[in-house]
């Protein structure tokens, strides 16, 4: 007995949720279905698209973001690796803290992270964002970037060279194949 | 115009507010002025020394002497003489007059000395903070016995 009233609450629940239902039609959502593809094959061939499309947002933040605008053009041609600079959080995947993270730039890093459509990582670019580099003891430098965002790769180096932050690119498509990147919940 | 005759001017002219007058060269002279009379002096030298602009505005904290030294380093662009003015501040309340109604520029830089070292200006006209965040408008970080440095709180270090 407690089952069926169990099944029925259920089934109250989803005609609160959608008015519209229609009887004998099941309706569900767009998060069920991302959540029961995590659990299939398909899952894999979802990643790989993604692992090959990793536009990354030209935000840069300091001299390292001089190196990410140089990684982004000709010379190095990251877009055979499908790795693309975008102008706008709303069409990047991938976001670059490239600098030293102040106290009063950190509310406008958090606005440009949460404006970026999932799935979406986060690379730690130079040593500045990773642990405060030279401005380590500074009144304004916001430490331990990492209780803030998910990082994924952190790219050490001051500042790292195009070929340090291609070869941090490659390893997130590493982590995302792996299926171990913290930008998506599996 | 060189640099004795602009000391004995403004010797003359402010004999209570200008003291330890220093001819460091023929280029750069120095004084101490009264934090009172910092708008008068300023003004008499712009209309009459041809100072006709003011290249910096600091502050230097002296925490032995339990002072602040407001510090203008004003300059022409007729002559090659850098004039070093200092006023000297308390440090527990520290108020100065600010001198933007006689050199414009000095707007940003005393909106700058006031988020670091707490300096009042009198009538500025929009003294606030201007690069830090507002919260940090009372730490004042750059005075000597600021402690709010993150002291080996990194957990990444290279």
């Amino acid at each position: 007995m407690g089952e069926v009233n169990q099944k029925e609450k259920k089934v109250d629940l989803r005609k609160a949720q959608s008015p519209e239902s229609i009887p004998g039609v099941m309706t569900t959502t767009s998060n069920a279905i991302s959540d029961f593809l995590k659990k299939t094959p398909a899952q894999d061939f979802i990643n790989w698209g993604r692992k090959n499309s990793l536009w990354f947002m030209t935000q840069p933040m300091g001299c390292c973001g001089v190196e990410m605008i140089a990684t982004g053009c000709a010379h190095y041609d990251t877009d055979r690796f499908g790795i693309i600079p975008r102008n706008s959080p709303r069409q990047a995947d991938v976001m670059v803290i490239s600098g030293y993270v102040t106290k009063k730039y950190l509310p406008a890093l958090k606005k440009l992270w949460d404006q970026m459509a999932s799935p979406k990582w986060i690379l730690a670019m130079g040593d500045c964002s990773i642990s405060g580099g030279p401005f380590y003891q500074s009144y304004s430098t916001v430490q331990n970037i990492e209780e803030i965002f998910p990082i994924d790769v952190y790219i050490p180096g001051c500042p790292p060279r195009p070929e340090a932050l291609l070869e941090g690119f490659i390893q997130l498509q590493k982590k995302i194949e792996a299926k171990k990147d913290k930008g998506s919940e599996y | 115009m060189d640099a004795k005759k602009i000391i004995d001017s403004i010797s003359t002219e402010f004999p209570d507010s200008i003291s330890n007058t220093l001819i460091d060269s023929d280029i750069r002279i120095s004084a101490y002025v009264s934090a009172s009379d910092v708008v008068n002096v300023c003004k008499y030298l712009k209309d009459n020394l041809q100072f006709d602009h003011l290249s910096c505005e600091s502050v230097v904290d002296y925490i032995d002497r339990d002072e602040l030294e407001n510090v203008y380093h004003i300059a022409s662009y007729i002559h090659p003489v850098v004039l070093t003015l200092k006023a000297i501040l308390p440090r527990d309340n520290p108020e100065i007059e600010s001198i933007v109604e006689v050199y414009w520029n000095a707007n940003w830089y005393e909106r700058e000395n006031y988020e670091l070292f707490g300096v009042k200006y009198i009538n500025h006209p929009d003294l606030r903070h201007l690069v830090l965040p507002e919260e940090m408008l009372g730490e004042w970080p750059l005075r000597k016995d600021y402690e709010g440095f993150p002291q080996n709180t990194a957990k990444n270090l290279v």
